[in-house]
Formats: C-alpha cells, structure tokens, sequence
C-alpha cells in the first residue's frame, strides 16, 4: 500500500488548505472581532438600531450622565448638564462619533474577545465613570454664549479631563431639527476639542520660543528692535505697531510677530518643523481609545515671508485644541507630558501605564513657564486670574476669506494644589481677549469647586 | 446573598445562571479530552503489523508478506521491494482476495511463472507454490504457528486496552451530550417543553446500543463511532437550539444513519462483495438521479429535492456514496487495466446533475473528491493539473455567465458593504462568530437562529455564538481528523478498494467542512453546504454516517 500512501499526499494537501484558510479566518477574528460584535445589526446590543445594554455612565462626583436600560437612553436631568457634556456622552443616533455611546461603546457593553457577549446575569449592567465634572462643563458651556469654539481643562499630573465641552451643542434627551438650521449647528456632531484642528496664531510663538530657547545662544539676553514691520523679499512681516526694543520675553508677552519671524528665519525650517512635531504636530492622541485629530505642519516648502509667518503661526498650520492643551501640560509638567484621559480610576490603564512622554527639556519648560507667567501678569491682568497663578499665551488667528479671527487661550496654573492646563479656542471669537474671559471664569469656577471639596 | 439574588428572578434563575457559568468551561475540557483521547492511539497503535504470508528466497532470506495487496518490485514505493536489475520497477501485484492467493504480472519485462507456468492474468498461488519473477525464484509459505500465536496473545491484549479507553471516551462523550442538553432546557424554558429531554435521552439509549452491538461484533478500534455520536450530538444540540420542531426529526435520521452504518459496513467487509455491491450502489444512484432530474424541487434556488409525500430528501447526498465507491479499485485491477472511463462516466453524470439542478456547492465538493479519487487512481500529477486547470477554466465561465452563481461571488469578500443585502448571512455569521467569543454565551441563547440556514448553510456561526469558538474548532478538528485518520489507514490497508473509498469520503467531509465553515465567514464564497454530522438535515445525517463506513473499512 505504499503506492497508495503517497498519493493520499493530495489529500494532506487539502488539510493544509483548510487549515490556513482557517488561520485566515482566526486572525481576522481576532482583529476584527470588536467591531463585529458591535454591528447594529446584532442583537446582543442593539434593537432597532439603538444600544439596547444596561448601564449607567457617571461623572467624576457620581452624578448620572447617561442612563441605559435597555430599552432607552436616558441623559441627565438638567438640560444644561446634558447639553454641555453631549459631546462626551454622544446622542440617541449615535452620530457624535467620539462620544461615549460609539467611541466606548466596548465600555457599555461588557464586550471582551474571551467572553464574547456572555454576561453571567440577565441584567448585568456595566458602570463607567469618567473623569469629566458635569457642573464644570455646564459653566464652561455657558461661558461660550452660544459661540461656536471648545473649551478643556485637565489635570497635568493625573491626565483627568475635568472640562470637555464643544459649542453648538444640543439636548440630546430632546434632538433638534440639526438639518434643518444648518447655520446654526454647523458641524455640531463633531466635538471640535477633540476633531478640530485651527490656525495656531500667537499661540504657536511657544514653539518657536522652546525651539529658540535649545537652539540660539544666549537668546534670553538678546533684544530687538521691533520697527512694527520687516520686509522679507518682496513680502513683510508686521506687526499691530511698533514694539521697539523687545527680548524674548517682552516679545513672547506682546506678541511681537516680526520678532517671532526673525527668530524662525534663524532657526530655520527643519528645526522648526522638528521642534513643532515633538510639541504634538502631525501627532494625534488617543483619549481612552478615542483617537483625536492631528493638528498639521508642513515647513517643506516654506522660505522667506513664508517661514517668517509659520514662526507666528500664521501659515498653513493648524493645531488641534486637545494635543495643544497637553503641550501645555507639557510645559507645566516640566516637559512631561501626561497623557489626557476621560476614564476614572481604569484599570485597563493600569496594564498599559505608559510614564509621562518626554516633550522638552526641563529647563526649557521652566524658562517658558516664567514666561507665560510674565505673559499674565504683564499683558492679561492678574486680576482677572486673581490666585490662579496662571501661565498662558493668548492667540488671534487670522483665517482669512474675510472671516474674523479665531481666539485662542492656552495655558495652565502653576499651583501644587490645582494642577490644571486647559486650552479655549473661540471661532471667529474677533480678540483672544474674548478666550481670556472664558478661560478666567471657568479657571476661576474650577478653583471653587475644587475649594468646596468636590475632589477635581 | 440577597443581593446577589436579587438580580434574578428568582433563587433558580441564580442556579441556572451558575449552571452555565460552569459547563462554558466544563464542556470545551471535556470536548477536548474526547478529540485528544481519539488522536493518541493514531500515533501509538500503528507500529503493529500482521504478517499474512512469507515469501522465501532460494538463498533462504526470507520476505514478510503484510498485506492483502502488496505491490511486488524494483520501485521504492513497492511494498516488496526486490532490487535487482532484471526485476521490473512494477512487476507484479500478490493479492490475498476471497481467502486466496493471487499473482498478477503488471507486463513485466521478465514475466511471471507460477511453478513453471507462465502467468499472464490474474492466477492462483496456493501455499507451496513457486512464483518465478523474470527468473527469481521465491516460495510462497504461510507464517509459522509460533510466531502467529504470539502475536494474537499481543492483540488480545492491546485490544482490551482499547476496549477499556473507549468506553471511557464513550462516557466522556455521553456526559458532554448530558450537560448540552440541560443547558437547552434551561435556556429554553424548563417543563415547557419535553420534546428536548426526550430526544436526548432515545439518542444516548441508541448510541449505548449502537456501541454494545458494535463493541461485540468487532475488535477493531471504536475512535470513528465515537467520534460520529460526538458530532451527532452537537447536531441535536444545534437543532434542539435553533430549529425545535426538526428535532425528531434529526433524531431519527442520526438513528437511520446509525443502522446503515452498521449494515454498510458489514457488507463491505468482505472485499468481494464489496467489489459487487458497488455496482449496485452505482445503478441506485444513476436512478437517483434519473428522478431529481425529472420530479425533482426548488428550494432556496437549487432543485435538489424529491418529495415522495410521505418524506422529502435530497438525492444528490445519497449519490455521494455511491460516488465514492465507483472510484474504488483493487491494486491489480488499479495498475493492470489504468482504465478510469467508468468512473469518469460516472463522474460526468453527476456533475451533468448537479449543473441541472443547479446545485454549485454540492457540484464543488463532488468535483475536489474526483481529483483526490482520480488520482489515487492514477498517481498522474499531468492529468491532475490538466483536470483541475480545466475546472478552474470552467468553473470562470460558470461564474461568469450564470447570473445566480456571479450574485454569490459578487459580494465575496466585501460582506460588510452588502450587510443587509447579499451579504447577510455571512455578516449575520461573523457577528454571531464575534458575540459568542471563546466560550460562547451558553446553549440555546444565540439570536443567528433568527437568520434562514442558521443551522444548516451557517451552522458554524451557531456553533460560535452558542457553544464558543473554542468548541467550533474542536468540532472543526473532528472532521479533519476523519481525513487524517482516511490517510493514516491507507499505509496499512487491506486493499486498495477501501484505501481510495476511504480517502474519497474523506474528500467529501474535509471539502464540505471547508465550503461550509470558510463561506459562512467570507474567506470563501458562501456556498451552502452542509457541514457533515452537523448541519440540520435528515439526508445528510444518513450520508455522513454512510462515508464514516466507508472510512471505516480502510482500517486495520
Ligand atoms: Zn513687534
């Protein structure tokens, strides 16, 4: 029977065949099985097209966000909480993609490659607390007066959002017509802290700060002679006036351009470019598994004027408000950066602890934090930020098309006691002035809470 | 605890809900265990060699004769090698067929003599008798007493030692079918409905009978049977789950399959009568066919079914058997005539069939058997790789202008985009696949029962969802072990009749399985074949049970 044996090689063949087509079938399950299990059409989790699971979904002091049973969803009591945290938590139809209701929709349902949709219990329901604080969003969001922008607040050494808020928003308990008013939610599904990437501005002066810090001699100890404009070529650089005889600290808290173009010129476009993408450009973050957007830079091809406006973040870059406030956190943090968080107390984090990513070099972030600090007290008015001790830089980007100028507002307190950074970033908000109000009564109202005990 | 119990309905609610907790573990072990005990005795027990005759050579030296046909020559892959140069590479086949010793010269250069006489056909050797190749004498004896005596005091034992591990196996296999059935109840609603205790407990009393009577005809290994009440039990499992009102129904066609089975393998036994009824099982199937051709029905878009009124089956299944054996061939009759025009004939019979009624997955499974037959048959890598450039050339011309068979490749590999449309089922089944994760959410809680073919065309998504991935492949691994174990009993096989049906049926299962498992979850296009054992469906029971015969019989 050898002869035989040999040829029943064609049936091996076939084996084998079969066999990897069932390694094929493995891998793909085991890439794939999240999103599979998660199809609308499953009925493990959904009915009508709806998550049908049972949970209940916290802020940070235990108050009830959304409220799953099953066979509805329910969102906070008050209309202000719900609609001032609808970005976080997402709507009904699940057309807030970086909500909790799609983005951790794993989080409600329990799912998991081993157990599948098993759950010991009929009524098992899955608990999520998150780290924002509901009362705080509510302030924020009215803060923005139906202004269309985004405001985040975070805690630099934990990682804990404490604010997270997108203007427009809606009740989500009670759906608007969206199509119907396109004007007035525009782009109202995207959670324009996370999504959204802006013109820079002034803002982007810190980068170019930090890289001139590391990279021309003796920088701090050399002024300038701001004639209010420099000709580069056949293009200039201007600034609002005249600023005269700046250093890098004056010119950082007047936001001198034509000193900030200079300084880039010198710096020149690689370095820039490198210094910008370990600042968080080109880079997108992921917040519990919610990917942001990445704010762009590209130095390729700039030269002269070009290079000159990047410098003071007038040029083709953008900056995502999220990876922003981390920079800033950054700078707070002595050039570490810890990664923003909308979990509390994760245990999955836990496994994948990952220490502070290194973004600057410690004295860089220090010789900046005075800065900004010097911003503050020089430029933004203590008063406004009484206590806080506040580190910022303000922000106009022009955006062109005859639209008025987005205000940006970054930066972070410099207390042991309320590690906070936070970014705001107001649409055609005209001044960076209208972003510095903002910051301040919600800064100021995050300072309360945290003196009343509720624990931030 | 009230906390705890609170969460239920009630303190029962509780138990059940522990119940599944545990045997989401317990089952896959003891799955496990069965298909681990099943696979050992493959590697242990294959050393052992019965010798049936000796071959003595002038100078004394003498050559064992381990097979019914053994394949005499100068080749490497004779199983009496003789390496002279005057010997040919084939020159003769030594068959013991019918309880008598044969010769047949395969056109030798050097010829055949028994005691002197040429032999051009098949002829007789009695012990005693000198066989002559091309001048080498050599003497045809039977094995000494002494030696055979040893040997069946060895078997004696070894076959009690099997004896013992089955019936362990056997309650291993028996407590597993025990635990699913219960966890069914419970997930169905106990007291309600008695249909699914009462089907479990005549299918376990006919297994016990089935393996008592099987136990006491005959010593050989018992892993097949055990095996196919392993599948047969999950089929229960699947249709007590997903198609309730089917369920005696698939109980008495696993207790029908059991029965051929016997029947089928008591007759093949014997290798003459196997030689005979083959012919028989052929003319069956040619009026099988004869009759879906002409009073045959639609379902589901193929016309793949009779209905006699009092029971409808699907005919195309039954052929599979018959299929199989018209490619069986004895070694001399193999390398003698190499003459596969019945077959062939046979073979485009079916298929002419299958292309009628329209039944592509089916046509598919046929056609990888008749490359695995065909060149058992043959050994010709040429012709092979001319058939299947062919198939392959016309299967492109299938699908390219058969509008039906274009619609299921169409969405091939895009599902996702197709959800709701021509991608259904397959979504349906990855979803299913993904929700029952390693363990499965318990029997009888899926939803892919919901979908059409849940237990038939998607049974592996069912599988998944109710009883686990884990659980699926080791079901997926029982049916390849079948082909292994076709491949294992080759080397040793008594003839080559039951080496090429065996490896045939094997074809079937593996090429089934494979068409089945791989489409629901789009690595293939879906078919809509049934996985064998499995899937719910009365005629495919009873075949599967018919090719486990037929696998059967290749074993030493
Ligand atoms: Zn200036």
């Amino acid at each position: 029977m050898k002869l035989l044996s040999t040829r029943t090689a064609v049936l091996m063949l076939l084996i084998v065949l079969f066999v990897l087509g069932l390694a094929a079938f493995n891998i793909r399950y085991f890439n794939s099985a999240f999103a599979w299990a998660h199809s609308h059409a499953n009925r493990h989790y959904y009915k009508n097209g709806m998550l049908s699971v049972r949970g209940t979904v916290y802020d940070r002091n235990g108050d009830v966000l959304l409220m799953l049973d099953g066979e509805s969803i329910e969102f906070n009591a008050e209309k202000d909480v719900r609609t001032a945290v609808m970005h976080v938590t997402g709507d009904r139809e699940g057309s807030v993609s970086t909500g909790v209701l799609s983005a951790l929709k794993g989080r409600l349902t329990g799912w998991n490659l081993f157990s599948g949709a098993y759950s010991f219990h009929k009524k098992s329901r899955s608990e999520l607390t998150l780290t924002i604080d509901s009362g705080l969003c509510r302030a924020a969001y009215r803060e923005m007066k139906g202004r269309k922008g985004a405001v985040g607040i975070y805690n630099y050494e934990t990682g804990e959002i404490i604010c997270l808020i997108s203007s427009p928003s809606f009740d989500p308990q009670n759906p608007p017509d969206v199509e119907g008013n396109p004007e007035k939610y525009e782009g109202v599904y995207l959670n324009r802290f996370l999504s959204s990437a802006y013109t820079p501005g002034s803002i982007f002066k810190l980068v170019t700060a930090a890289a001139a810090l590391e990279n021309i001699p003796d920088i701090e100890n050399k002024h300038y002679l701001c004639e209010g404009r420099i000709a580069i070529g056949p293009d200039s650089i201007t600034c609002l006036k005249a600023h005269g005889r700046v250093s890098l600290q004056e010119a950082l808290a007047v936001s001198c351009n034509t000193f900030f173009a200079g300084t880039a010129l010198e710096l020149g476009a690689e370095t820039l470019q490198k210094y910008a993408e370990a600042c968080g450009f080109n880079n997108s973050l992921e917040v519990d598994g919610i990917r942001t957007a990445a704010g762009k830079i590209n130095l390729k091809n700039a030269v002269g004027a070009d290079l000159g406006w990047a410098g003071a973040g007038q040029y083709t870059t953008t900056a995502n408000p999220l990876n922003f406030m981390a920079f800033m956190g950054a700078i707070a943090g002595g050039g570490e950066m810890v990664r923003p968080r909308l979990i509390a107390d994760d245990s999955s984090s836990f496994f994948d602890f990952k220490p502070g990513k290194k973004v600057l070099k410690r004295e860089t972030a220090d010789k900046l934090k005075a800065m900004m600090r010097n911003n503050t007290i020089t430029s933004y008015g203590e008063e406004k930020f009484k206590d806080l001790e506040l580190c910022a830089k303000s922000g106009t980007a022009e955006v062109g098309g005859g639209k008025e100028p987005h205000a940006w507002f970054a930066g972070f307190l410099d207390r042991k006691d309320c590690p906070l950074a936070f970014a705001v970033i107001i649409e055609n908000g005209i001044t960076s002035r209208a972003a510095a109000d903002v910051a301040a009564r919600v800064l100021q109202e995050a300072a309360k809470a945290l003196k009343q005990g509720r624990n931030l | 605890m009230d906390a705890v119990i609170s969460l239920f309905d009630t303190g029962v609610d509780l138990v059940f809900s522990l119940y599944t907790f545990i045997i989401r573990w317990l089952m896959p072990l003891l799955a496990f265990a069965v298909l681990l005990r099943s696979i050992l005795p493959l590697w242990q027990d294959r050393k052992h060699k019965k010798t049936w005759a000796f071959l003595y050579l002038v100078n004394g030296d003498r050559i064992p004769v381990n097979n019914w046909e053994n394949l005499i020559g100068r080749s490497k892959l004779a199983d009496i090698v003789i390496n002279l140069p005057f010997i040919s590479r084939n020159h003769a086949v030594l068959t013991f067929h019918d309880r008598h010793w044969q010769i047949t010269d395969l056109g030798s250069k050097g010829g055949v003599l028994v005691n002197g006489e040429k032999a051009d056909k098949k002829t007789a050797v009695n012990f005693g008798d000198t066989i002559t190749l091309a001048g080498l004498d050599m003497t045809l004896l039977p094995p000494d007493d002494e030696r055979e005596a040893v040997e069946n005091n060895d078997e004696e034992n070894s076959y009690s030692f099997s004896h013992a591990t089955s019936s362990i196996t056997f309650l291993l296999v028996i407590v597993f079918q025990v635990l699913g059935a219960l966890q069914i109840c419970i997930s169905r609603g106990t007291g309600k409905n008695a249909a699914v205790p009462a089907a479990f407990l005549v299918f376990i009393l006919a297994e016990c009978i089935h393996y008592v009577l099987m136990r006491r005809r005959s010593k050989k290994s018992f892993v097949l049977e055990l095996l196919g009440y392993f599948l047969c039990g999950f089929s229960l499992l699947i249709v007590a789950s997903a198609a309730p009102g089917a369920l005696y129904k698939q109980l008495a066609a696993i207790i029908a399959g059991m029965v051929v089975y016997t029947i089928l393998e008591a007759v093949i036994a014997d290798l003459g009568r196997a030689q005979k009824i083959k012919y028989v099982f052929m003319a069956v199937a040619a009026v099988l066919m004869l009759l879906n051709l002409t009073i045959g029905e639609t379902y589901f878009g193929s016309k793949n079914w009779i209905n006699l009124g009092f029971i409808t089956f699907q005919p195309m299944e039954l052929v599979k058997v018959a299929f199989v054996l018209a490619g069986t061939a004895t070694l001399d009759r193999l390398l003698t005539t190499r003459n596969m025009t019945a077959f062939i004939a046979f073979a485009g019979a079916c298929f002419v069939t299958l292309a009628l009624i329209r039944d592509f997955g089916t046509a598919v499974v046929f056609f990888g058997a008749f490359v695995v037959i065909s060149f058992m048959y043959s050994g010709d890598i040429r012709t092979l790789f001319f058939v299947v450039s062919a198939a392959a050339f016309g299967g492109f011309a299938a699908v390219s202008f058969m509008p039906y068979i274009a619609a299921r490749f169409a969405a091939w590999g895009n599902v996702w985009q197709y959800a709701d449309t021509s991608g259904y089922q397959q979504t349906r089944t990855m979803i299913a696949a993904a929700s029952g994760g390693l363990l499965g959410v318990g029997g009888g809680k899926g939803n892919l029962y919901r979908v059409a073919a849940a237990d038939t065309d998607l049974v592996f998504g069912l599988l998944c969802e109710e009883w686990g991935l884990v659980l699926a492949l080791i079901v997926v691994a029982v049916i390849v072990f079948f082909t292994v174990h076709a491949v294992f009993s080759t080397k040793n096989c008594r003839s080559s009749f039951y080496a090429i049906a065996a490896c045939g049926s094997a074809a079937i299962f593996l090429l089934q399985t494979t068409l089945n498992v791989l489409g629901s979850v789009d690595i293939l296009p879906l078919t809509g074949v049934t996985v064998p054992f499995i899937s719910n469906g009365g005629t495919s029971m009873i075949t599967s049970w018919g090719l486990l015969a037929l696998i059967k019989s290749a074993e030493w």
